[in-house]
């Protein structure tokens, strides 16, 4: 076992050298760092969180809390024999909330010998069937002190346990055309939960989930959730989650009130969609991200680059960190993603982030039989001005991009540099026989820009579009624009979804 | 030809015009979700042999691979050896619940192409994530679930080791295998082929096999390394279990005892001897599994309701509240209708027994324990109360603070037990 692990991580360290040998370049904005992990730990990430001291406190899917010292790299347990923790919210030094697959738990150490002795459950108010896929994620807290949980819904690749806890609602799995579907047979399974403070009593908050892996405030305290794509909902989503809404995967609504005894399974597809409310942003499967997770806000005030108050967002399926600019259009949020950052050594696996006081980004990696990584490493902003897309803002004829730096104009005015598409996806049941992970573009379209404006400070360019349709992507992949200065831009493909037309 | 029942035929079948050593290992899985279970234990078992397998054949006639994608994204068939020149069939089945393609790459470019299929972007769909590549030698391209898809070709002149792999994103990374084209009727060592995932170099090479057929060994110390600190009794998991509820803690106590405490019913489940957990198959993760305890269970709790508090007729309300850990020993906090209830289990200090301490500091009522044992090789003593009908009564006083010794005899009289 040991000896197997040990060659999964060495085979692990030849790919990323040799990833990060390939694509070191001099003089660019983020660097990407490797964290010496203890020995002897398997190093699946499910949760990190920074102590205001600069002490980095990370679950693992094994049961330990660490806490590790940057200035000395020194590691120390904290805790041990969790139940996969795959969220970690820091109280204090010696206090911390994680959330493990049987209950939301508050972890204390209160002799002060720096180990936890009390492990006091919060809530294990919701229903567990034992199936493997009930993961559960969180804990974020509002500005109020609430705490927010999200309960991943149970796999057809599983079953349920002999014991089960929650009454069993076999409503929450249909055994005839949805054999594939991912199902709630336990209460509140595909929902995002509310512990108002002082309470052990969770609330219902909003429904819809698939397998909401990644959950975080923006600096307004919107609440976001991501959701990884399959039956229904056709490609990945971030999804603003606002109180008693319905996001798309209809297993959870068996514990909506008002639905009791009926099967949503067989509810129209047309209803279901009247009553969801869709994504803010959509990520295209197998173009932008496969298996989004936790969805972090730029809190550094600049520290970490010129992004700040956007959303930076982990991807498992492969070395990339995505990057969400919002706006609201309409009276509600929607935006673009773009990658932020590719290879440059960041390894695949991007279950968690988190900023460190200093400004650097800290990414925990997981695969836990998927695809992914083990390991955790650190992004610096190395204070060199990125070649990037700041912004894309909707406009009545068609986008604004307003990049980090002045772009070469003459590039910039050329037309041919914007290639754009649109798509859209199906809200569907999927077709018995498609992979979990398969996905179909609808409608695929080249959409002509007709006319092309620079800004005098040359940051921000003017799309004029032969075509808007809300309810679709707008793809849009950048040609050769380089900087003023000539250099190329870090990245080129943006996705933005219109749900809204500018009223 | 072996056949396993009528839903699942497996031929180890001889092409006999062809070649006397060909093996032709047919997988047929059937969309059935009911019988899922039977199939992934059957594609286990597979998996066990098929590494092994060395498909052999003269330099004429075809060489027939049947080749599945399989849950936890790997091939089963993870290796086969050709000889330069001949013709080979892979028949590619897709049993696994998400999509994949299928690729031969040129030897030492599997990487390369992993990567150039990420970065085909927005065009990934629609050229089914393979990319325009002189490295890329063959191809299926995305293939559903329970769908099946062939690709013929011949086996390079060349001899060398041919990468095969899925480029679906990220896939690439773990889901791969090798094609040696090879005038050798042998392939390298499995346990130090660099040409297959790490995972695959032990001859039990999926994680649900190894579960499933591993035996019970108590002198096995697979948690210790697993962490980075060694893990000295008492210490516990919180980890799926047998015959216990979804939200259970195993303990590992001194003297080769072990308990599994549910903190769902807020109760003592069961208490084994020898070895601890095997948690191997549930750390691998992506599957139902539980952990397997590594020794006899010599205690089962019969009563649903070991404490009650009151009237004895009536079902008490659990909640747990947690623990504390009091020398590393944790103290289980739960309510019994709102009333407050702490248990700590020790081991019996001659190791033949456990000790159950219980503090209940404000009870209101008559404390009533009852094990519902009526196994006659377990002996019961209570520090406090009296012995009423098989069941202990204690005052409010007296179940302040109480422990329960259970003895058992098959322990005691076991003079060959190695602690």
């Amino acid at each position: 076992m040991n000896n197997k692990l040990i060659a999964a991580l060495l085979f692990t360290f030849l790919i990323c050298n040799r990833i990060a040998l390939a694509q070191t370049v001099a003089g660019s904005a983020y660097s990407v760092q490797n964290i010496q992990m203890p020995q002897g730990l398997m190093a699946e990430t499910g949760g990190l969180a920074f102590l205001p001291d600069g002490r980095l406190a990370a679950c693992f899917i094994r049961g330990e809390v660490m806490l590790y010292t940057p200035e000395t790299k020194e590691w120390k347990v904290f805790a041990s024999g969790l139940h996969e923790p795959l969220g970690i919210l820091a109280v204090n030094k010696s206090e911390f909330i994680v959330m493990q697959r049987p209950e939301l738990t508050r972890i204390k150490d209160t002799d002060g010998d720096g180990v936890a002795d009390l492990y006091e459950t919060l809530t294990d108010d919701f229903g567990i069937s034992g199936n493997y896929h009930e993961f559960n994620y969180g804990p974020v807290q509002d500005a109020n002190g609430n705490l927010y949980i999200a309960l991943n819904t149970a796999s057809q690749g599983g079953s349920v346990r002999p014991e089960v806890r929650g009454k069993l609602n076999p409503l929450g799995r249909d055994m005839s055309k949805g054999i594939y579907e991912m199902y709630s047979v336990v209460p509140y399974r595909g929902w995002v939960m509310k512990l108002p403070v002082g309470s052990d009593k969770l609330q219902p908050f909003a429904s819809g989930m698939r397998s909401p892996n990644g959950m975080g405030f923006d600096l307004k305290g919107n609440l976001f959730v991501t959701d990884n794509q399959s039956d229904w909902v056709e490609t990945s989503t971030l999804y603003h989650v606002k109180e008693g809404k319905f996001y798309g995967h209809p297993a959870s609504l068996i514990w909506q009130k008002g639905w009791e005894g009926k099967n949503p399974f067989t509810s129209p597809v047309a209803d279901l969609d009247k009553i969801r409310t869709k994504a803010a942003v959509l990520f295209p499967q197998g173009v932008m991200a496969n298996s989004p997770s936790q969805p972090l806000c730029d809190i550094t005030q600049g520290k970490f680059g010129p992004f700040a108050g956007q959303l930076f967002v982990g991807e498992m399926n492969r070395d990339r960190i995505v990057r969400v600019m919002l706006e609201t259009v309409a009276g509600e949020l929607q935006g673009s993603c773009i990658p932020f950052i590719d290879g440059r050594g960041l390894r695949k696996g991007n279950n968690r982030l988190a900023f460190a006081p200093d400004g650097s980004l800290w990414v925990g990696q997981i695969a836990f039989g998927w695809a992914g990584d083990q390991g955790i490493q650190r992004i610096v902003f190395n204070g060199n001005q990125p070649a990037d897309v700041q912004m894309m803002n909707l406009t009545k004829t068609g986008f604004d991009i307003t990049f980090t730096q002045p772009v070469d104009k003459t590039q910039a005015l050329n037309p041919g540099n914007y290639n754009f598409r649109h798509y859209y996806y199906k809200y569907q049941r999927k077709a018995k026989n498609a992979g979990a992970d398969n996905t179909d573009q609808q409608d695929v379209k080249t959409i002509a820009v007709k006319k092309v404006t620079v800004s005098p400070d040359g940051r921000k360019v003017s799309l004029v579009l032969g075509e808007l349709k809300p309810g679709y992507v707008y793809e849009l992949k950048l040609g050769d624009i380089t900087t003023a200065k000539g250099q190329p831009l870090d990245n080129k493909l943006i996705c933005y979804t219109l749900n809204n037309l500018l009223p | 030809m072996v056949v396993f029942s009528s839903k699942y035929k497996i031929n180890l079948r001889v092409r006999k015009r062809k070649i006397l050593l060909s093996w032709n290992i047919e997988t047929k899985i059937l969309s059935n979700t009911l019988t899922m279970r039977k199939t992934f234990f059957l594609l286990c078992f597979l998996t066990c042999i098929i590494p092994q397998l060395n498909a052999q054949q003269p330099g004429a006639g075809e060489l027939v691979i049947n080749l599945s994608a399989i849950s936890g994204m790997q091939f089963d068939v993870v290796r086969f050896n050709v000889k330069p020149g001949v013709k080979v069939r892979i028949n590619f089945t897709n049993t696994d619940d998400m999509s994949h393609n299928f690729l031969v790459t040129k030897p030492g470019t599997r990487l390369d192409v992993v990567n150039q299929a990420l970065k085909l972007e927005e065009k990934g769909p629609e050229m089914n994530y393979i990319p325009k590549s002189a490295d890329v030698l063959w191809s299926i391209p995305v293939v559903s679930i329970n769908q099946s898809a062939t690709l013929t070709f011949q086996a390079p002149s060349q001899t060398g080791a041919y990468p095969y792999v899925c480029t679906y994103p990220g896939h690439g990374f773990i889901m791969y295998g090798v094609m040696y084209v090879t005038n050798e009727s042998t392939m390298p060592d499995l346990k130090t082929d660099l040409n297959i995932p790490p995972a695959r170099r032990e001859e039990k090479s999926v994680p649900s096999a190894q579960s499933a057929s591993m035996s019970a060994d108590p002198n096995a110390k697979t948690h210790h390394a697993n962490h980075p600190y060694e893990n000295v009794p008492p210490f516990f998991y919180r980890i799926f279990m047998d015959d216990s509820g979804p939200a259970s803690i195993a303990v590992n106590l001194p003297q080769g005892i072990s308990y599994c405490w549910d903190t769902g019913s807020c109760r003592l489940r069961y208490a084994w001897s020898g070895g601890f957990l095997d948690n191997s198959a549930i750390w691998k993760g992506h599957i139902d599994a539980n952990a397997k305890i590594l020794g006899p269970i010599f205690y089962r709790e019969n009563s649903e309701f070991p404490i009650v508090i009151g009237n004895i007729d009536e079902v008490p309300e659990a909640k747990f509240k947690g623990y504390k850990l009091i020398d590393k020993y944790p103290e289980f906090h739960y309510q019994l209708n709102g009333i407050d209830v702490y248990e700590l289990i020790k081991p019996k200090e001659d190791g033949n027994g456990i000790v159950r301490n219980f503090r209940i500091p404000n009870a209101g009522s008559t404390v009533w324990f009852s094990s519902k044992s009526t196994n006659g090789s377990e002996v019961y003593t209570t520090s406090a109360g009296t012995l009423i009908d098989g069941k202990v009564k204690l005052s409010p006083q007296e179940a302040r603070q109480f422990t329960v010794t259970m003895t058992n005899y098959s322990l005691l009289f076991n003079t060959r037990r190695k602690r």
